[in-house]
């Protein structure tokens, strides 16, 4: 197992976003994180990510214990993560962007901006290499945090909602993306609102609701569990399914 | 780029030149003892700028590191009669202490919480050796009085103080230069980009930080030194005080702050100013001193929080009348 998460717990205060919510990914795989607003699994991403310390539960890393560990020993370890909002260094130039993450394996300079270069041209970005990261659109800021992420040499990639926000032409060139990444050998944690995303990427995904881990499967079963519609529609559906001429 | 290497050849000339063009004049002593303040407050703002500026840490207590590089040195003239250069090395250990054990809790802070406590802290330091003996209390201490050789550094000429400070400045700006190369340089950017997204990249962001306050700090003491040995005398308001502090904020922000040569430019802007507001009011000019920073404060603000480095280069482009080339992907 490449990442192991047992009962990982979050609470803020009295409130308890995240109960027992456990997860097993092989080297590999692609696995999605759906669910609704507020079910959890943004501090779910949040606590394997090393951005939040659980307040229970064990998470390991490739055998070693990450539970507690710095968000910038995590990305030593080669957990990579995207934020849902890009965090785009703004005046910093594109390049500088991902040579900041390139350094992490490469301390010359003229090795990181190789590998920086090498990112750059895989997520299309390498014609901009030299102008300020603040003129992107949230497209290529997206690709951006991805461009960055990858110059770490991440084993585990985790994408917070890396296609939110983008248009469908946008979004199939996105999935194209991160086939191509995930051809190169990288595992990758997925947290998604659109389906289409997840049906088409994830072999397995993981359904969050209140806190909890309601249903684990392959997407088709998933999207047919009574417990999932539910979760995502209320029980008022399921009546009105019942009633509706078939 | 070349351009740009043309006006720092000038730039360096100038200031190579500078005493000799001015040894004609009327005046000369007085010119000449504005450009070793003005080297002077150029090397305190560089320090400054590498944890304010590159890893955009807001300090507004450096006047601690300061004060201890002119303190130590006088202090060891003071007790044991030692030319006032060997306190130089002590003053930076002193320095670099301070540095970790002030940034290590107070670097935890963001924004302008970490500002405040830094001011706290030297005023703390201030009241203190303002009530120490030893240091002189609120009279403060005094280097020697007559030169008992060049080791001493005690000239009478502001000109030999000027090419000790050029010189100092210039390794100041080389080590800038070559740390904005590198990745540490790439890591002080980020963390002041955004300290969370750094993270996740691998910087480890509290030690960064720190490792660029005890560097900040170490010029920061050479440049308190290099005061004391010029001043030959420090007391705690002109080591210590709030206002050492601001002046190196105010200089390197009104160049240009997180570049290299923002400090210089601020500067060379703004010690003239000083000098001539002080020359021409007198004895009350110390009260212009704060209107003046305020109105750069206010006027920075507003309209060109980048400095004159930035204001320069967009009256540049609306100049060229270049637009800005905007792609969006």
């Amino acid at each position: 197992m490449l990442l192991e998460a047992e009962q990982v717990s979050r609470s803020f205060g009295g409130f308890l976003a995240l109960s027992d919510a456990s997860l097993a990914v092989e080297a590999g795989e692609i696995v999605g994180l759906i669910g609704p607003n507020g079910a959890g699994k943004s501090t779910f991403f949040n606590c394997i990510a090393g951005d939040l310390a659980p307040s229970g539960g064990r998470i390991r890393f490739d055998g070693v214990d990450v539970t507690y560990a710095a968000a910038e020993r995590h990305a030593e370890l080669g957990i990579g993560r995207t934020f849902q909002v890009p965090a785009t260094f703004e005046e910093l130039s594109i390049l500088d962007n991902v040579m900041v993450g390139a350094f992490l394996r490469h301390h010359r300079r003229a090795d990181a901006e190789a590998k920086a270069m090498e990112m750059l041209r895989l997520t299309g970005l390498d014609r901009m290499a030299g102008q300020r990261a603040g003129i992107l659109g949230t497209p290529g800021r997206k690709r951006l945090g991805i461009a960055r992420v990858l110059a770490t040499e991440p084993r585990l990639l985790l994408l917070d909602e890396a296609l939110a926000g983008l248009t469908p032409s946008e979004i199939q060139q996105a999935i194209e993306l991160v086939r191509r990444i995930h051809a190169t050998g990288i595992t990758i944690v997925i947290v998604e609102h659109i389906m289409e995303v997840i049906l088409s990427l994830a072999a397995r995904v993981l359904v969050f609701n209140q806190g909890r881990t309601i249903a684990q499967g392959k997407p088709q079963d998933v999207v047919n569990d009574p417990k999932v519609i539910e979760a995502y529609l209320g029980h008022h559906h399921k009546r009105r399914r019942a009633r509706a001429p078939a | 780029m070349t351009q740009r290497r043309i006006a720092s050849l000038a730039l360096a000339a100038g200031l190579l030149l500078y005493p000799l063009l001015v040894s004609d004049l009327n005046g000369a002593a007085f010119l000449q003892d504005v450009g070793a303040t003005l080297l002077l407050a150029a090397i305190s703002a560089s320090a400054w700028n590498i944890v304010g500026g590159y890893a955009g840490q807001v300090s507004v207590g450096h006047a601690m590191f300061f004060g201890a590089g002119a303190y130590v040195p006088l202090l060891v003239f003071d007790l044991w009669q030692w030319p006032p250069l060997v306190g130089l090395p002590l003053g930076i250990a002193v320095a670099v202490l301070l540095a970790l054990a002030v940034g290590t809790p107070t670097l935890r802070l963001q924004g302008h919480y970490f500002s405040m406590a830094t001011i706290a802290v030297a005023e703390l330091i201030r009241i203190v050796v303002s009530n120490w003996d030893l240091l002189g209390a609120s009279i403060g201490i005094q280097g020697p009085a007559i030169a008992r050789g060049w080791w001493d550094l005690t000239f009478r000429s502001s000109v030999p103080y000027y090419y000790i400070f050029l010189g100092v400045l210039a390794v100041l700006l080389y080590a800038t230069y070559r740390m904005e190369r590198s990745r540490f340089g790439y890591y002080l950017r980020a963390i002041r980009a955004g300290e969370r997204a750094a993270a996740s990249l691998g910087v480890p962001v509290r030690h960064t930080k720190l490792m660029a306050l005890a560097m900040s700090a170490a010029f920061t003491a050479v440049a308190g030194s290099l005061y004391a040995f010029k001043l030959g005398y420090v007391n705690p308001e002109a080591g210590l005080g709030i206002l050492v502090s601001v002046q190196m904020v105010i200089t390197a922000a009104l160049g240009g702050a997180g570049r290299l040569t923002g400090p210089l430019i601020g500067a060379i802007v703004l010690v003239p100013l000083q000098s001539a507001t002080n020359s021409w009011f007198g004895g009350s000019g110390t009260g212009l001193t704060y209107i003046l920073y305020g109105g750069i404060i206010l006027l920075l603000a507003r309209f060109e929080p980048g400095g004159l480095i930035v204001l320069w280069q967009h009256l540049r482009r609306i100049g060229a009348r270049k637009p800005e080339v905007a792609h969006a992907a």
